[in-house]
């Protein structure tokens, strides 16, 4: 009846912004970011980015409960950049990586596509053709 | 993350509704995020919502319901071919944002028992009854191939269709369902992915894991078929705790509702989406502070010449600030990064633009020196979420 409307897992509401950013007041250099309706997906991923980068003296997140759909990350930086931009950098970078395996996945997909042009045809109407290889048929994909 | 090699995919197989293939040169968890954006985060379209019109089978209307809402329904391009209802114009449903499925069986045999299967549901097509005068019309019907929105397989030869129920002479099932977009974050029939197979370091190399077993750890552990591919770990060699896994083994299955090449191209797509939509918010976050306070105060002095932010005329405090009562010396990101990286070019400057700077912060040399400058919680330039705490509108 009350039950909040499941999308708002994963969806913004109405005027909320998608990160807030908390500065440490304590030690020099961080910042804990909430990233609001994310999960591990991108908790993690954000993580090991930052680890790999040399400027990050310190980089970890968590999601504080299960039932609030948000991640807190927490990034020290070594002072030649402040937190937030390198989280930037770091989003900028895995955007790149993943665009350069996009490349080369829809590369993949078409050579495959072209080596198994008859495999498209595994179900049905192929079936009683001889477009099989050998005495495959349907059943054996 | 391995970023001195480029990543390399190996597809292994592929099949109408799988694909196997080899991931290498990336990191454990970007390949773990493609995983689960793969699972969870590709939409579909799925039966939501069943109207029954007569159920006198022997199994209740929300057993049936819950069978009709899991049956695969073909959702090619559901990015575009169809709407999230809850971003659709319409009352309750149109013909952008659902596809409406109509089933309705009988049994009149005398002794035979009817098995009403996926093959009865038939896609309706939509009539004027519905109020048009609310729905914005799109492009989405266009973008849609024949088959969309009909249960995976349907007539076709060689698949078996998906039991619904049995019935007997004088049963009758008749339903309407309304099939709507979504993703697996919200309900797994959402999910396009039957299953997906990971794995990597097959041989344990890296010990990130620790077999239990009853007397003998190889024979009571069979390597899967992927350990042919690697080289098995050696009696005498040692073990290097800095390695990293960098070969993955993915086999993703699908259940019909897309295809395989579909659903992996469609998860990096998501996943670049996400990580540029947190780029987005992280570059408008400072400038929403800003506004908070200067929209009421001084819309027009913000990017002019003297007044834009960081102007090195506007004295020591952060951002520029004109207010008297601002952050005082001391205050904002007193560091080191060149001055005025914000309207550091007077004139072209704007406040309501994105920063053409990544380094956002730098402001003009504050006092205290590199580092964050001490600063009571509350008081200071930009960390203030209210105006009155930011002292922009006093």
């Amino acid at each position: 009846m009350n039950a909040p409307n499941r999308y708002e897992l994963y969806v913004l509401e109405e005027g909320e912004r998608p990160v807030e950013i908390i500065e440490d007041t304590k030690i020099p250099n961080a910042a804990t970011i909430k990233v609001v309706k994310q999960d591990h997906t991108l908790g993690n991923l954000l993580r090991a980015q930052l680890l790999a980068m040399p400027q990050v003296l310190f980089a970890g997140y968590k999601v504080p409960h299960p039932l609030q759909p948000h991640f807190l990350i927490k990034v020290q930086t070594d002072g030649t950049i402040t937190p937030t931009a390198l989280l930037e950098q770091a989003c900028t970078k895995i955007i790149g990586t993943i665009a350069s395996l996009e490349a080369t996945f829809k590369k993949e997909f078409q050579m495959s596509n072209i080596g198994a042009a008859v495999a498209e045809d595994a179900y049905g109407t192929g079936a009683t053709t001889s477009g099989f290889p050998g005495d495959r048929d349907y059943l054996d994909f | 993350m391995s970023q001195e090699k480029d990543p390399h995919v190996r597809i292994q197989e592929l099949k109408k509704d799988k694909v196997k293939f080899v991931l290498e040169n990336v990191d454990l968890a970007l390949a773990n995020s493609i995983r689960r954006v793969m699972m969870a985060d590709i939409p579909t379209i799925a039966i939501d919502m069943v109207e029954i019109e007569s159920n006198t089978t022997v199994l209740p209307d929300e057993f049936i319901a819950h069978r009709l809402g899991q049956i695969p329904l073909v959702s090619t391009n559901c990015d575009e071919a169809i709407r999230y209802t809850r971003d659709c114009t319409c009352m309750d449903g149109c013909k952008y944002c659902t596809v409406i499925l109509n089933l309705n069986v009988a049994c009149n045999e005398e002794g035979k028992t009817m098995m009403i299967t996926s093959n009865h549901l038939e896609v309706a097509l939509w009539g004027e009854e519905v109020d048009q005068s609310m729905i914005t019309a799109g492009d989405e019907l266009s973008k849609r191939p024949d088959n969309f929105g009909q249960p995976v397989g349907k007539d076709e030869i060689g698949v078996e269709p998906i039991l619904i129920t049995k019935i007997r002479k004088g049963m009758e099932l008749k339903v309407r369902c309304v099939a709507k977009k979504g993703i697996a974050k919200e309900h797994a029939k959402w999910s396009p992915c039957s299953a997906v197979g990971f794995e990597y370091d097959p041989h344990n190399r890296l010990r990130h894991t620790t077999y239990w077993f009853e007397s003998d750890e190889r024979a009571e552990w069979p390597l899967s078929d992927n350990a042919q591919l690697e080289e098995p770990v050696k009696e005498d060699e040692p073990f290097d705790y800095n390695a990293k896994p960098t070969r993955f083994y993915m086999d993703v299955e699908t259940d019909g509702s897309l295809g395989p090449q579909e659903v992996v191209l469609k998860g990096l797509q998501e996943l670049q989406t996400k990580l540029a939509n947190l780029v987005l918010g992280l570059k408008q976050e400072p400038e929403a502070e800003m506004a908070t306070g200067a929209d009421q105060s001084l819309p027009q002095t913000n990017g002019h010449p003297t007044a834009g932010w960081g102007a090195p005329a506007a004295g020591a405090g952060g951002w520029g600030q004109t207010s008297p009562n601002g952050t005082g010396a001391g205050a904002g990101w007193g560091s080191p990064v060149a001055a005025g990286a914000w309207g550091g070019s007077p004139g072209t400057s704007n406040w309501s633009a994105p920063p053409a700077a990544p380094t956002g912060w730098g402001t003009s040399p504050a006092p205290a020196g590199s580092g964050w400058s001490p600063r009571p919680p509350g008081s200071a330039g930009w960390g203030g979420s209210s105006p009155q705490q930011a002292g922009w509108n006093v």
